[in-house]
């Protein structure tokens, strides 16, 4: 399976970098004022908001690739969650586009959002 | 054939360069947090914004010009992607793309200069000269850079190819980037871009690109290649403001769709 691409540095995201954890519940309110909450999924899912900057032609590069080869959001793959290093073996883009912007040489930028998937 | 104009420097576009790819991909989420997809190839958009500023007269006139020409929207064109390796598959030199002489042995997995093995070793087992071409359906009136990087075991000559042009380029054991800048050849619909090797000579290759600048940039490696035929125009009206004498500036947004 794929990998998510990681800069010439080694890492795969910048300063600053968010990370989400969702999870899915459901409340029943009842005419009494009471309530009754379940789980809606098994357990939560992350969601990973990584904005690159200072990126050259070759890292960008990479980027768009992977972004084609995943056909947008279709595609899955591994991710390496940057705040812990644990290995979430499928993933996905969140998003079917991918903006990229090369502001001067060896300065482009662009953002994605990584999903895990519930298998 | 309708092509997009280069600007006198050689150059396509100036910085910033805003490009965005937009794929389609059909999703039904279900109440568990699972979701099933659907992939859609053919709805592949993608998109520039070149912005230019310090136009001379001459450059503002052909941009004037091209826009005329193509009507705005109405007509396609072909494009060439200023941020991008306008060959496809430049790291997998025996795909189908590349043209190979019947002499020539490729074989991949060699050590590369970024520290990777993604380097080809090309050996031509034959009398004569073999290249390695490919051949892009785009004008043969731009000037392009085609560079690559080279080592062989000892030091030969091979020679860049670009369209009818031809340039010798020692190679030694050390990795070097070599680097050619010319034309494809005035009137020319297609244009080829390649490596000769001479005979009995190996060669270890990392990194073809071409470009439509008169310079090479950092190495990007591509599968799907650069040249974007019957790209549009995304707008019906063009505005080019004057700044002073002989400086102009104007944004550009064009688009290309796969199924289009």
């Amino acid at each position: 399976m794929a990998s998510f691409p990681s800069l010439k540095t080694g890492a795969v995201a910048q300063y600053p970098a968010t990370r989400r954890i969702r999870y899915q519940n459901q409340a029943l309110r009842f005419v009494d004022g009471t309530e009754q909450r379940y789980r809606d999924c098994e357990a939560p899912l992350l969601r990973w908001e990584i904005r690159l900057s200072q990126l050259d032609e070759g890292e960008m590069a990479a980027l768009e690739e992977f972004f084609m080869a995943n056909q947008g959001a279709f595609g899955s793959f591994t991710f390496t969650d940057p705040f812990d290093g644990a290995t979430y073996p499928d993933c996905s883009l969140e998003a079917d586009a991918l903006p990229l912007a090369a502001v001067a040489e060896m300065s482009s930028t662009t953002s994605l959002t990584v999903v895990e998937n519930r298998n | 054939m309708l092509v997009y104009p280069q600007l006198g420097t050689g150059a396509l576009s100036q910085f910033p360069i805003r490009k965005e790819r937009r794929t389609r991909t059909v999703i039904n989420a279900t109440a568990d947090g699972r979701s099933i997809k659907l992939a859609d190839p053919n709805a592949v958009t993608t998109t520039w914004q070149l912005e230019y500023a310090e136009l001379t007269d001459t450059e503002a006139g052909a941009m004037e010009a091209f826009f005329a020409a193509v009507e705005g929207t109405l007509n396609g064109f072909t494009f060439l992607d200023p941020a991008g390796n306008l060959l496809a598959w430049s790291g997998q030199l025996d795909d189908a793309v590349w043209a190979t002489g019947p002499m020539l042995r490729l074989a991949s997995g060699e050590a590369d200069p970024a520290g990777g093995t993604l380097a080809w070793r090309l050996t031509n087992t034959g009398a004569g000269p073999q290249t390695i071409t490919q051949t892009l359906a785009s004008p043969g009136d731009y000037v392009y850079c085609f560079s690559v990087y080279a080592c062989a075991q000892e030091n030969t000559t091979v020679t860049a190819l670009i369209g009818n042009g031809r340039m010798a380029q020692s190679v030694t054991t050390g990795w070097n980037r070599i680097a050619f800048t010319g034309t494809g050849g005035a009137g020319a619909e297609s244009v080829q871009f390649g490596l000769e090797i001479p005979a009995g000579a190996t060669v270890d290759v990392y990194g073809p690109q071409a470009e439509p600048q008169e310079g090479a940039s950092i190495y990007r490696a591509s599968t799907l290649g650069g040249v974007y035929a019957d790209a549009r125009l995304r707008d019906d009206e063009l505005a080019i403001t004057s700044t002073g004498v002989n400086r102009h500036s104007c944004t550009v947004n064009i688009i290309h769709v796969n199924h289009l």
